[in-house]
């Protein structure tokens, strides 16, 4: 029983930070319709940049905010250089176009980087916790922690400012956001930006869990749209579902048969929920799109 | 005695005698020009048939497939199981392959399509994971150290032996398969698959079954990825999980759509244009810069998928055509003035 629970906590744990990943894959396709395959390299950017500063010997929330900062801006830099320039390209081609985005991206980090992973140590010091028979780091709680802030925040955002609004306004109807005097490609360029800020804090506080090389892009990007799509792709509630989800099948996977079949039934169940329920999981009707 | 002459300009046959010419020139000057070799020439005809279903399915039927390196890992891998362990003959081995890769996308077709655009991008890339992830674990396929020392093809007692052999069989199984997938592309199902991607509704309307269209497609392109992988088993005598892999997958379509999706050029000529700037920045980027490592080689590959995604709109094939439309229009503008 301790067993199971340890295996929930930890998938839950790691599962936060999928959602938060997630939750950046769905907001730059709810705003532009484009599936944006370089997430999974923002998560890689902000964890190697992180544990880069923080191995240089910056104390820990300034390497932080570093990495935060410099991710935001590849993010920026993406829509600016290369989703922008395509606007009129039909969304097949923009896909292509992440995909090559993606495949620089995790060629510049190796030129950067080097191949090899880069460790960073928890951010607070201390003993697993007990609880109810069950040892957890303590580095999932930051995890936690962390997800909850920025999913707090960035619904403040979207909620209570006007340029959450417009983005919002955007996602429900481009046209119409349109006339009433917002621009889509600045929208866009912020949703860019905002999903490669959520994809640095998912790197950041992974890093002392799960040391990031230059390869764990595409991974991680899966694993965010696996996320993504068990929420339906357009809803932030389902992303959030979603990378719970998809923390838990892993955790089991690991836990009970072995860590070789993580990643085949996580995909696995990619596949399973595309095929059952094309539109995810939790979307209520299925609008046929011609 | 000019409109003949322009009836044979237009005609298919004249162009599929000037690829067999390229095709036929290709081993004279891959052997004296840097960075081009006969095993270069023979990657370059393999991937081209792999990509060449994806013209008919993605340029015409517009359905995404992110997933083709799985069909050609399924034959490959049954290619070299049917060889090394039972010791069938090649060719038959390459024919289980195929079937056994077709009958997968066609049971995976069936109910594939209900996802689609961006959803079917994402499973057909997950079917495409789960693939490569069961070719490195299972101890069937060898798991991660692949099955090495698989026999060369030896078709009706001409053995295979060496590159340049290897290139002209593969470059006429290459012309063969564009040709039949030219003459599918101008058939009345061609036509039907074009409209399908067109708008599927109208499709639909018009009594056309658009599921079975989708799946059939998929199916033909899966044989010809099928076709590929069982030839690249037999060449490079090791199949490894690499070949599964999701970059295989990405680097079809890549090929597709820089060679150009609409068209069966799109495919030889993508497979050109990809493996030549992959090869060039190998053999070049370490003599610009002598400390460079083979990192620099993939940024230059990103860089150049994004610059021509972004500057060819359909791609170098299409681009191409464009330009000789172009200035076939300005030289019969200059005879029309010069007859006024």
């Amino acid at each position: 029983m301790s067993e199971f629970l340890t295996f929930t906590l930890t998938g839950l744990g790691t599962g936060t930070t999928y959602a938060l990943v997630g939750l950046g894959v769905a907001m730059v396709f709810q705003v532009t319709g484009v599936i944006n395959f370089a997430q999974g390299d923002f998560v890689m950017i902000g964890g190697l940049t992180f544990a880069s500063f923080a191995g240089a010997g910056l104390p820990e929330p300034v390497a932080a905010l570093l990495a935060l900062l410099i991710t935001t801006v590849v993010g920026a830099l993406l829509n600016l250089l290369v989703i922008r320039p395509a606007r009129r390209a039909n969304r097949e081609r923009l896909v292509i176009l992440t995909i090559g985005a993606s495949i620089t991206l995790e060629g510049l980090a190796l030129l950067v980087f080097g191949a090899d992973s880069h460790f960073a140590k928890a951010f607070t010091g201390g003993g697993p916790i007990s609880f109810g028979g069950a040892r957890l780091p303590r580095q999932y709680l930051w995890c936690a922690l962390a997800t909850v802030v920025a999913v707090v925040l960035m619904w403040l955002f979207l909620t209570r400012t006007l340029p959450g609004t417009a983005m919002r306004a955007t996602a429900m109807d481009t046209d119409a956001a349109r006339l009433m005097g917002i621009s889509p490609a600045r929208m866009s360029l912020l949703a860019f930006t905002l999903a490669a800020a959520l994809g640095a804090i998912g790197g950041i506080v992974l890093t002392p869990l799960q040391p990031p090389d230059a390869s764990v892009g595409i991974p991680f990007g899966l694993k965010a749209f696996t996320a993504a799509v068990i929420g339906g792709l357009s809803s932030p509630v389902g992303a959030v579902f979603g990378g719970l989800l998809v923390g838990l099948v892993e955790a089991y996977a690991t836990g009970y048969i072995s860590s070789d079949y993580k990643n085949t039934l996580t995909f696995g169940l990619l596949l399973l929920v595309l095929l059952i329920r094309p539109t995810g999981l939790l979307h209520r009707a299925s609008v046929v799109r011609v | 005695m000019t409109d003949v002459l322009a009836a044979v300009l237009r005609s298919r046959w004249l162009r599929y005698a000037i690829f067999l010419g390229v095709l036929a020139l290709v081993p004279a000057v891959f052997t004296r020009v840097p960075f081009y070799t006969m095993s270069v020439g023979v990657l370059m005809a393999i991937q081209a048939i792999a990509a060449l279903g994806l013209i008919p399915l993605t340029g015409h039927a517009g359905q995404i497939s992110l997933g083709q390196a799985a069909f050609f890992a399924i034959s490959g891998y049954t290619s070299a199981l049917l060889t090394t362990r039972w010791h069938t003959n090649a060719l038959l081995a390459m024919v289980a392959g195929m079937a056994l890769s077709a009958a997968v996308a066609y049971l995976v077709g069936t109910f594939i399509f209900r996802a689609q655009g961006q959803y079917l991008v994402l499973a057909t890339l997950s079917f495409g994971l789960l693939v490569s992830y069961l070719a490195n674990q299972l101890p069937l396929t060898g798991a991660a150290d692949g099955i090495p020392g698989i026999p060369a093809l030896a078709p009706f007692g001409f053995t295979i032996s060496g590159d340049v052999d290897m290139y002209y069989l593969v470059a006429l199984v290459l012309l063969f398969a564009v040709i039949v997938v030219d003459a599918l592309l101008r058939s009345p199902v061609g036509k039907a698959l074009t409209a399908l991607g067109d708008s599927p509704v109208a499709t639909a309307a018009a009594g056309v079954s658009i599921a079975g269209l989708r799946r059939n497609a998929f199916t033909l392109a899966a044989a010809l990825s099928a076709l590929a992988g069982s030839l690249y088993a037999h060449w490079s005598t090791y199949m490894d999980p690499g070949q599964a892999g999701i970059l295989s997958s990405v680097q079809l379509l890549i090929i597709a759509t820089i060679g150009g999706q609409r068209l069966v050029w799109g495919a030889p000529v993508g497979a050109f244009v990809v493996i030549t700037f992959s090869e060039a920045s190998k053999t070049l980027i370490p003599k610009v810069i002598p400390q460079a490592t083979g990192n620099y080689e993939i940024v230059v590959y990103g860089i150049a998928l994004i610059v021509i995604l972004l500057f060819l709109p359909r791609g170098v094939g299409g681009g191409l055509i464009g330009l000789a439309g172009r200035l076939a229009r300005a030289v019969r503008g200059r005879e029309a003035t010069a007859v006024d």
